[in-house]
């Protein structure tokens, strides 16, 4: 993977949080590092910050994707550049998030990215007593399919993605509902979500996999 | 009243009160001066008798006789000497009846005594008044014809120059003030006058309007870049806080004060992309190409408002009887609007309250109006509401004081009114009038 990204200590904090999902990181500073780091090696990611010193972004994507067209192109922006984010797009950008952006959304697209574009299928998802498609968005609990909602399917599986680490409400609420989030309101509609998760779920096998974390949020620990 | 429209009735009003006044004195002044004429002519022909009875002696007249009378064929005038014994007295101009030859008639007499061989006489020299008046008339109809006259050229001179001399004034207003937007977009073109006046207050005029311009040109830039550049060290700490919180080892005390500084950040956050997004509205960073159909996009926001309006049990009715779409809108701008407005309108009302969206079509003015059953806003604080970072409503419910801001930056760059009514207790009610 390799991350464009003009200011280090960003860059490095990337690196730390992808570090621990096993990717390898890459840096390049500018536009001319960047490329030349695309000409020798072979990216499975690459974040681009379209905000580059030397160069327009978007001109570094377009060159890179003549030599590494094979890459995920992720693209950050700085929120409300509508038209950066539909010319990235345009362009053959994979995703785009705007900054300031959470290393765990970046985490998830990335997922959803693989999923999409490598065919990298993590079959089904074992946890508790249940199973997860994410493909096709089905829990079961053996051979009964649990009926969840799109949004309580979403907080689900971002907790799932992030197992094992404590999120906020905001981080889940800003995962639903993306910019439009407002922590005091939607914290206890996260909370009623999970009320929902747990009793749909709790109905089959003990869910106490699903952990409340008093005063910060919800983790799931397998 | 306009300046040219109060001018154009004072010229007109001033010159009819001469008028007036002209023709009420008129009577008196055409009478004075025929008087007046008279008096000079019976005192021009006593000169001529007295003159003739000094070359010639009195005899002349009377040819040995005590009196001596004269009249003309229609008894205009006449003259009368005749021997007194009265003494003699100072000259008079009397009108006074004569009865000349059985007519009674009105004369106006000069009587003259004089003393010629000791004896004394009396000359009466006289003019029937009807002879003195009878172009009075006639003098006095054509005088207020030719007033009346020279009154129409001058009000017209008068008004075609008022016009011409403050025809400055009007472009200065038609041009620099009238449907002025802020910011002044339309290029300040000095005002071509001679009047020192106007230039004077053209220029003036354009200064200010090009200080203002420039300083909300910096205000803009400021916020632009004062917040794209609080950008990455926000991000900076969001990824920091949110490595701290995956390591191992920490305890729910720590994670609950990671949790927090999330929030603190999160806040910022939010305060930085509102700022960034009216700096860019401002800037017209974005399209208006949007054909929108207002009840689709209201629905679009009430799925992501939906829960909220669940948690405070509130009823929302949507009752819009306008189904085109409206052109040249930016989706996204609109959209915000909207979420703003409705999300305010959730935030600030009471438990089992009411929202309704309806709208009005009058004259080709299409209204959008969402009311709330809310708290209200109290009259003093109206005019504030729209300010950044103003949050009037003082409960405890927080925002970041910049969504109304957002609501008006947008409602400006699409050249939307808005309105506010709003009742403390009872509720607000925000109009969005599309033009």
């Amino acid at each position: 993977m390799l991350i464009v990204e003009d200011e280090r200590t960003l860059a490095l904090e990337i690196e730390a949080f992808l570090k621990k999902a096993s990717y390898i990181c890459d840096f390049a500073r500018n536009a001319e590092q960047a490329l030349e780091q695309i000409g020798i090696n072979s990216y499975d990611f690459v974040l681009l910050d379209l905000g580059l010193p030397d160069q327009d972004g978007l001109v570094v994507l377009q060159e890179a994707k003549k030599c590494n067209p094979d890459a995920a192109y992720i693209i950050l922006t700085a929120r409300g550049r509508l038209e950066d984010r539909i010319k990235g797009l345009d362009l053959g950008a994979d995703d785009y998030l705007a900054k300031p952006f959470s290393l765990l959304e970046l985490q998830s697209r990335m997922q959803a990215i693989a999923r999409r574009k490598f065919g990298f299928n993590v079959d089904l998802i074992a946890f508790g007593d249940f199973k997860m498609d994410l493909q096709k968005r089905l829990v079961w609990h053996q051979q009964n399919e649990i009926e969840l909602s799109r949004k309580e399917f979403d907080l689900l599986s971002y907790l799932l993605l992030h197992k094992n680490r404590p999120l906020t409400r905001m981080q889940l609420s800003e995962h639903i509902w993306g910019n439009l989030a407002d922590d005091d309101f939607d914290s206890n509609y996260i909370d009623a979500h999970i009320k929902n998760v747990r009793k749909k779920l709790g109905a089959f096998a003990h869910t106490d996999w699903l952990e409340t974390m008093r005063g910060v949020g919800y983790k799931i620990r397998i | 009243m306009k300046l040219l429209t109060k001018l154009t009735v004072f010229i007109a009003l001033s010159k009819l009160a001469i008028v007036a006044l002209f023709v009420m004195l008129l009577p008196y002044l055409v009478e004075g001066i025929a008087s007046g004429y008279t008096n000079y002519y019976l005192k021009q022909q006593k000169q001529k008798v007295l003159q003739i009875t000094k070359a010639k002696g009195i005899d002349f007249y009377l040819q040995g006789d005590d009196s001596y009378g004269s009249y003309t064929m229609l008894k205009e005038e006449y003259i009368a000497l005749e021997q007194t014994q009265y003494p003699l007295q100072k000259d008079t101009i009397e009108t006074a009846k004569r009865v000349v030859e059985n007519d009674t008639l009105s004369y106006r007499i000069l009587k003259h005594s004089f003393k010629s061989d000791s004896k004394n006489y009396l000359l009466e020299i006289g003019k029937t008044t009807n002879s003195i008046n009878q172009y009075n008339h006639s003098l006095q109809r054509i005088a207020l014809f030719v007033l009346m006259g020279l009154i129409a050229l001058t009000i017209i001179v008068d008004l075609v120059f008022t016009r011409i001399f403050l025809r400055p004034l009007g472009l200065i207003i038609k041009q620099k003030l009238v449907d002025q937007k802020f910011p002044f977009s339309k290029p300040l073109e000095p005002i071509k006058t001679s009047t020192y006046d106007f230039k004077y207050l053209d220029s003036v005029i354009s200064n200010l309007m090009l200080q203002i311009n420039v300083a909300f040109e910096k205000e803009r830039e400021f916020t632009a870049n004062a917040s794209h550049e609080l950008l990455t060290p926000i991000s900076i700490l969001q990824t920091k806080i949110e490595n701290m919180m995956i390591e191992a080892g920490l305890e729910n005390k720590n994670h609950q004060q990671l949790a927090e500084m999330m929030r603190t950040v999160n806040r910022l956050k939010k305060i930085v992309n509102s700022l960034l997004l009216i700096s860019r509205i401002e800037n017209k960073q974005f399209d208006k190409k949007d054909n929108v159909l207002l009840n689709d996009l209201i629905g679009e926001v009430m799925e992501e408002l939906d829960h909220r309006l669940a948690e405070k049990s509130l009823a929302f009715t949507i009752q819009l009887s306008y189904h085109s779409p409206i052109k040249k809108l930016n989706h996204d701008l609109i959209f915000q609007l909207f979420y703003n407005l409705i999300n305010n309108a959730i935030r600030y009302n009471k438990p089992n309250g009411e929202i309704i969206i309806c709208d009005t079509l009058k004259n080709g003015i299409y209204t959008v109006m969402v009311k709330d059953s809310g708290y209200g806003i109290s009259e003093a604080d109206l005019p504030y509401i729209f300010n950044r970072f103003t949050r009037v409503n003082k409960t405890e419910v927080a925002g970041n004081g910049l969504g109304l801001a957002i609501v008006k930056s947008i409602a400006d760059y699409h050249h939307l009114a808005l309105t506010v009514n709003s009742e403390e207790n009872v509720g607000t009610t925000f109009s969005v009038i599309f033009k």
